[in-house]
C-alpha cells in the first residue's frame, strides 16, 4: 500500500510539473496579444501615465471608433472578400479534379506532370515574383483584384496533399461500379467522388481563407493603390499613418487580428487536420 | 471498350489542362526566367536587356550587405535548429496524460493562425523603447538591468526578430509532431509496456523512428523558411539599422522593387534556389542514412 501511495504522490508532481510548462506556454502565447488590447482601451494619457502591463482605470473605445471608422477598412475588407472567395472557389475545383486524376489514373505523362508539380513546391515564394511579375504586368492584371487570385490559383499547391489525403480513403471500387453502370467520368466526379470529399474541401477552404487574409506580400506587390487594399495592407498604411500613437494602431491590429482567430475558433478541427496532411507525404 | 479509352482519355486531358497550364505560365515558366534574368542586366522596365554573362553573380559575390544578410538568415536558422528538440519534448508532453491537453493544444497553434503583419506590430509595440511592455516586464521581475534597445541595437536585434518568429512558427511543428506521435501503432506500445519499457525506452525504440520522416520534414521547412524570412523583419525594422537585421529574401525583394536590378535580384534568387535544393539533397541523404541505420540495429536486436 505505502508504494503505491508514493507512486501516487509521484505521477501528482509530475501532473503539476506539466501544467506549469502548460501555463507558462500559455501566458506566452497571450501576452503580446493581450497587452496590445490593453493599449487598444487606453487614451493617449494613459498610454504614458498607466504600465504597459496594466489596463487603464477607465477603458476608452474611442481607438476601435477611429478603426471602423476610416473607410479604406471596408474596401480592404471587400477586396480580401472578393479574393478570397475566387481564389477558393477555383482552387477547390482544380485541386479537387487534379488530386483525383493523380491519385486514381495510369497516363502516359504522369511523371512529367509529377515532376511540374515538384518543380512547384521547390520554388521559393517571394523571390519569383521578380519573374512573375513582368508576366502579370504584361497580361494587365496589376493593380486588380485579379493578380492575386491568378497567383495564388495557380502557385499554391497545398489542397492537392489534402485532397489525395482523403481520396486514398475512398475505396475504388465505387469508382468501378459507377463506370459499369454507364456513368461518364466526369459525372462520376461531380455525382459521387467531390461529395465524398466534403471533409477535405471544408478543410481546404478554411487553410485557404485564412492563408490569403494573412498574405501581405502578394497584394503589397501588385495592389498598391489606395482603393485596392486588403486587410493586412490596410493594416500596414495605417501604422504608417498612425507613427507613434500605439493606442491607436493597436485598435487596428485587434481588429485585423479578429477574422482568422474567429476562424480558428469555430473549425479548428479541420484546420489542424489539414496542416498535418500538408506534411504528412509518402 | 475502345470508347471508354477514348473518354477515358479525354476527361484526363479536360481536367488536366487548366491546372497544369497555370502551373506551368506563373510557377515553372519564372522559375526558369529567373535564371535566364540573372545573366542579363535589366532593369525592370526596358523592353530590352543585354547579356552580361556572369556579371551579376560576380557582383552578387562582392556585395557585403548581402553576405551580412544571409549571416542574419543563419541566426533564424539556428534559433529555430536548436528549438526543434525542445518542441518535439512539448509534443511529448502534449500527448501525454494531461488535463486539459485539448486546450493547450489549441493555445499552441494560435500563433501560427495569427495575422504576420498583425503580430509583428503588437511585437514591435512589445519591444518598443519608450515606456515598452518587455521592459516593464523586466523591471517587474528585478531584471531591468537588462533593458536594451530590442530592435535597434545590431548585436541583438536579430535574435529578437528570430524569437517573434519562433513565437509564430513554434506551434506548427509542435502540432505536427504530436500527429506524428498519434500515428505510432497503439499495440506496439501496449506490447512494449507489457514486456516492461520504461518511458525513455518507449521513446528510443518506439517513438523515435515513427517520427523521423517528421523530423526530416521539419528539417526542411526550418530551411525552406530560414531562407525565405520576410515578412517579420520587413514590417519591424525594414531590414535596418542599416541592413543589421535584413535577410537574403528582403534584399532580394528590394534590389529589385526598389532599386529596379532585376539582373542582379534574379541572381540573388537564383541563389536561393539552389541553396534550398542542395540543402533539400544533402539532408535526404544524411537522414535516410539515419533511419537505415535504426533499422540495421532493430535487426540486430
Amino acid at each position: 500500500m505505502k508504494t503505491l501511495d508514493s507512486v501516487k504522490k509521484r505521477s501528482a508532481v509530475v501532473q503539476v510539473f506539466k501544467q506549469m510548462i502548460c501555463i507558462a506556454m500559455v501566458i506566452m502565447v497571450i501576452l503580446p496579444i493581450l497587452l496590445t488590447l490593453f493599449a487598444s482601451l487606453k487614451t493617449k494619457g494613459d498610454m504614458v501615465t498607466t504600465s504597459p502591463l496594466l489596463l487603464p482605470k477607465h477603458i476608452t473605445f474611442e481607438n476601435f471608433k477611429k478603426v471602423f471608422g476610416d473607410k479604406y477598412l471596408l474596401i480592404g475588407f471587400k477586396n480580401t472578400a472578393i479574393i478570397l472567395v475566387v481564389s477558393i472557389i477555383f482552387n477547390i475545383i482544380l485541386g479537387s479534379l487534379t488530386a483525383y486524376i493523380i491519385e486514381r489514373f495510369e497516363f502516359r505523362f504522369k511523371k512529367f506532370i509529377f515532376a511540374l508539380f515538384f518543380v512547384g513546391m521547390l520554388v521559393p515564394t517571394f523571390v519569383t515574383e521578380i519573374a512573375r511579375f513582368k508576366i502579370i504586368n504584361g497580361i494587365g492584371l496589376y493593380r486588380t483584384v485579379g493578380a492575386p487570385i491568378l497567383i495564388y490559383v495557380a502557385s499554391d499547391l497545398m489542397q492537392l496533399y489534402i485532397y489525395r489525403q482523403f481520396l486514398s480513403g475512398i475505396p475504388v471500387t465505387l469508382d468501378e461500379s459507377a463506370l459499369l453502370d454507364g456513368c461518364g467520368y466526369f459525372q462520376l466526379f461531380i455525382r459521387i467522388i467531390f461529395p465524398l470529399l466534403a471533409p477535405a474541401t471544408a478543410t481546404v477552404a478554411i487553410i485557404k481563407a485564412i492563408t490569403i487574409i494573412n498574405d501581405m506580400y502578394i497584394p503589397y506587390l501588385y495592389m498598391p493603390g489606395n482603393n485596392q487594399r486588403t486587410l493586412t495592407t490596410f493594416l500596414m498604411d495605417y501604422a504608417n499613418a498612425q507613427q507613434g500613437s500605439w493606442q491607436t494602431l493597436a485598435a487596428g491590429i485587434i481588429v485585423i487580428m479578429l477574422p482568422t482567430i474567429l476562424l480558428y475558433v469555430f473549425f479548428q478541427r479541420y484546420i489542424l487536420a489539414g496542416v498535418t496532411a500538408g506534411a504528412v507525404k509518402e | 471498350m475502345n470508347s471508354l479509352a477514348v473518354k477515358r482519355r479525354r476527361f484526363i486531358l479536360t481536367a488536366l489542362i487548366i491546372p497544369v497550364t497555370l502551373l506551368i505560365c506563373f510557377v515553372v515558366f519564372p522559375a526558369f526566367d529567373l535564371i535566364r534574368m540573372s545573366f542579363t542586366d535589366w532593369d525592370g522596365l526596358s523592353s530590352s536587356s543585354n547579356f552580361v554573362k556572369l556579371e551579376n553573380y560576380i557582383s552578387m559575390f562582392k556585395n557585403k550587405d548581402l553576405w551580412q544578410s544571409l549571416g542574419n538568415n543563419a541566426v533564424y536558422f539556428f534559433v529555430h535548429l536548436l528549438m526543434i528538440p525542445v518542441e518535439l519534448a512539448f509534443a511529448v508532453l502534449l500527448n501525454s496524460k494531461l488535463r486539459a491537453a485539448k486546450f493547450y493544444k489549441t493555445m499552441v497553434f494560435l500563433p501560427y493562425i495569427i495575422n504576420g503583419v498583425a503580430i509583428s506590430y503588437a511585437f514591435s509595440y512589445f519591444f518598443s523603447p519608450v515606456n515598452g511592455a518587455f521592459d516593464n516586464l523586466l523591471e517587474a521581475v528585478r531584471l531591468g538591468m537588462l533593458k536594451q534597445s530590442w530592435l535597434s541595437d545590431p548585436k541583438i536585434v536579430n535574435f529578437v526578430l528570430a524569437f517573434v518568429s519562433l513565437w509564430r512558427f513554434s506551434g506548427y511543428h509542435i502540432v505536427l509532431f504530436t500527429a506524428a506521435l498519434q500515428s505510432v501503432n497503439r499495440d506496439m506500445i501496449e506490447a512494449a509496456t507489457l514486456d516492461g519499457a520504461n518511458a525513455w525506452q518507449m521513446f528510443r525504440y518506439i517513438q523515435t523512428p515513427s517520427i523521423m520522416l517528421m523530423v526530416d520534414f521539419i528539417l526542411f521547412d526550418n530551411i525552406r523558411g530560414a531562407m525565405q524570412v520576410f515578412d517579420i523583419p520587413f514590417v519591424m525594422t525594414a531590414g535596418g539599422p542599416g541592413y543589421a537585421s535584413s535577410t537574403f529574401t528582403l534584399y532580394t525583394i528590394k534590389t529589385a522593387f526598389t532599386f529596379s536590378n532585376f539582373g542582379l535580384a534574379s541572381a540573388m534568387a537564383v541563389a536561393i534556389m539552389a541553396i534550398i535544393i542542395l540543402i533539400y539533397l544533402v539532408q535526404n541523404k544524411l537522414i535516410h542514412g539515419i533511419i537505415l541505420k535504426e533499422d540495421k540495429h532493430d535487426e540486430n536486436a
